[in-house]
């Protein structure tokens, strides 16, 4: 043990996080026992309630969500990039001149003929 | 010699017409009422056709480095872009008659189809990590949307999750593999990369990078043990989607695992033609037993296979791995053999698809006894399928055994004996399954004796996909000397 030791450079400036580490998990696993060994125990059904103060829920808490919400929201994905990509390139549309220009409206361009098939495709409607 | 962003796209025009056959083709879907209108078919026809003589056209042996170093344009490049182009048009043609996918968009069908051609365009050629992940990541998504193409079809959209689930399972791999390089080596680019892994000591965490992108890599050309996903994916999916699957994105994906392992883990040796280890890690054992294992499983789970669909799945996965032979020599007489057995693959295995599409699409059924004497109801198609089924056996004088004779050369030739027995073990194994479907097409009783129509186009591509299996038998030079030449690759 002590030829294990010897091989340890505790001067190294990170052995004290090394340390750190050790006395956290120790506690933080320590103290999750500690209170499952020593903490009473009392179930009731307020105990098992999804919450134990507060209003009782009144709907089962797994509502199904519509799959339209997706489409809205890959497309919210896109268009946000599309944002993404334009702030920088307002900011230096000086310096990169007709040529940034032409590239963005060609991306833009792209980009509204994806809008178009969506809309064509009714994924702006919420029938 | 890096060129600018606008410099480069004059060198850019194959992609650039496959891009604006995509918008043409979204207008065209937004225009028009006829779903089922052959306008889309012809269109992509046209864009993809112009894509293959602009390939062709762009200047032989002049590397270029378009785009600030994201792609190169190489002759390597070139024969890549122009093999899955002319997989797409055969595919093409394939879908044009296809029962399944009547009653469906033509338009979206060829937008899907295009994309992922267009993202093979840039995987063959990318020289950057980003954009390599980038142009595998766009082979992928519209890959997925085709295996699912037949909404309300209960295995097309099983097969579309599973796709889905793997292959995002696999490119996470490979980016975690990626990134892991980018922190060693400072670059994105895979010439720096190579230059600073070559120089520095061998660590494991390089060791751990490389393992992970042959991860992403391997389950582009399904090889073992990252296959599981192909042989669900080719049933579910509409059948020339699946003949697309089974050669395009597998050529791209050994495009760009050789040009990724050549240029980042192997520097070129002082004979010329031959290439050495950059590192102390073995890739190319690796890549050996990979090869002898997928080729393997392949060729024996094909065996009980009683689905035409998924005994040509596992017949893809063996191919693969025959063509991993060429792949580990470290030589450009085995990356020769590897492009030459991909044209052959091309020709041999989508004229086999499309006999399937046919059978399919009169009986409704891809199974062994659904082809029982297609011999007598279709004569045409059955001699066909045959001369498609022994070339992938490797029978001379079909061109499937001229590729071989590349591979097996080089291998015996380089001293590794092992995977050549290996190799022509399985072949034999392969003869028992292929020859059970032409007993089945000539020796068996058909179930309805009735003559299954062929249409005029479907015979005209079968013998325009026959005549090169045949052809390439007896007269391969031109083509060999292609790929020779096609194997310079830049590095900058």
């Amino acid at each position: 043990m002590t030829g294990v030791l010897a091989t340890v450079d505790f001067s190294n400036p990170y052995f004290a996080v090394l340390v750190l580490l050790a006395v956290a998990l120790a506690m933080s696993v320590g103290f999750v026992l500690l209170s499952q060994a020593l903490g009473p125990k009392r179930y009731d059904r307020i105990k098992f309630g999804v919450y134990e103060c507060g209003v009782d829920p009144f709907t089962p808490a797994a509502v199904r969500v519509s799959v339209k919400f997706y489409l809205v929201a890959i497309l919210f994905l896109l268009f946000d990039l599309e944002t993404t990509f334009l702030y920088p390139w307002a900011v230096l549309f000086r310096s990169l001149g007709l040529f940034g220009f032409i590239e963005m409206a060609v991306f833009v361009l792209i980009l509204l003929v994806g809008l178009l098939y969506a809309w064509k495709k009714g994924a702006l409607e919420w029938q | 010699m890096f060129l600018g962003n606008l410099a480069s796209l004059p060198h850019f025009l194959p992609e650039i017409a496959v891009t604006v056959t995509i918008l043409l083709l979204v207008a065209l879907h937004v225009a028009t009422r006829n779903r089922e209108s052959s306008a889309a078919s012809i269109l992509s026809l046209v864009g993809v056709g112009a894509a293959i003589l602009l390939s062709g056209a762009s200047p032989a042996g002049t590397g270029r480095a378009l785009f600030e170093g994201m792609v190169a344009q190489d002759g390597f490049a070139v024969f890549f872009k122009v093999l899955t182009s002319l997989c797409a048009l055969v595919v093409i043609f394939m879908s044009m008659d296809s029962a399944e996918l009547a009653g469906r968009s033509r338009a979206e069908y060829h937008i899907f189809l295009l994309s992922t051609l267009l993202g093979m365009f840039l995987l063959a050629s990318s020289t950057d990590i980003v954009m390599l992940y980038l142009s595998l990541e766009m082979v992928s998504i519209p890959s997925y949307l085709l295996a699912g193409y037949l909404k309300g079809k209960e295995r097309s959209t099983e097969a579309a999750i599973k796709y889905v689930v793997y292959g995002a399972t696999a490119s996470g791999v490979m980016i975690y593999g990626f990134s892991i390089l980018f922190g060693l080596t400072g670059s994105t680019q895979i010439a720096e990369i190579g230059r600073a892994a070559a120089s520095g000591k061998a660590s494991l965490a390089l060791l751990l990078a490389a393992v992970m992108v042959a991860v992403g890599f391997g389950y582009k050309i399904a090889a073992v043990p990252f296959h599981m996903w192909c042989p669900d994916v080719y049933e579910g999916a509409p059948a020339p989607a699946t003949a697309f699957f089974s050669v395009a994105p597998k050529a791209a994906g050994f495009a760009v695992l050789i040009r990724f392992f050549f240029t980042v883990f192997a520097v070129p040796d002082s004979t010329p033609g031959l290439w050495r280890l950059a590192s102390a890690f073995d890739w190319p054992l690796m890549f050996s037993i990979l090869s002898a294992v997928t080729m393997t499983v392949g060729n024996f789970v094909a065996i009980k296979q009683n689905n035409v669909k998924r005994l040509l799945a596992y017949s893809s996965i063996a191919h693969a791995g025959y063509m991993m032979m060429g792949f580990v020599m470290l030589s450009s007489a085995g990356i020769q053999a590897v492009l030459f057995y991909l044209v052959v693959y091309l020709f041999m295995n989508l004229g086999a698809f499309y006999v399937v599409v046919l059978v399919s699409n009169a009986t409704r059924g891809e199974e062994i006894s659904d082809f029982s004497g297609l011999g007598s109801r279709a004569p045409l198609a059955a001699v066909c399928f045959a001369v498609f089924l022994f070339s992938l056996t490797g029978i001379p004088p079909f061109s499937g055994f001229i590729g071989k004779v590349y591979l097996f050369a080089e291998v015996i030739h380089r001293g590794v004996y092992w995977l050549a027995v290996v190799a022509a073990v399985n072949s034999v194994v392969s003869l028992f399954f292929y020859a059970r479907v032409v007993r089945a097409m000539f020796l068996e009783e058909p179930k309805d004796a009735a003559g299954l129509p062929v249409p005029a186009l479907t015979g005209a591509m079968l013998v325009v996909l026959a005549v090169p299996t045949v052809l390439l038998g007896v007269y391969w030079e031109p083509v060999a000397r292609i790929a020779s030449d096609s194997v310079r690759m830049i590095a900058f």
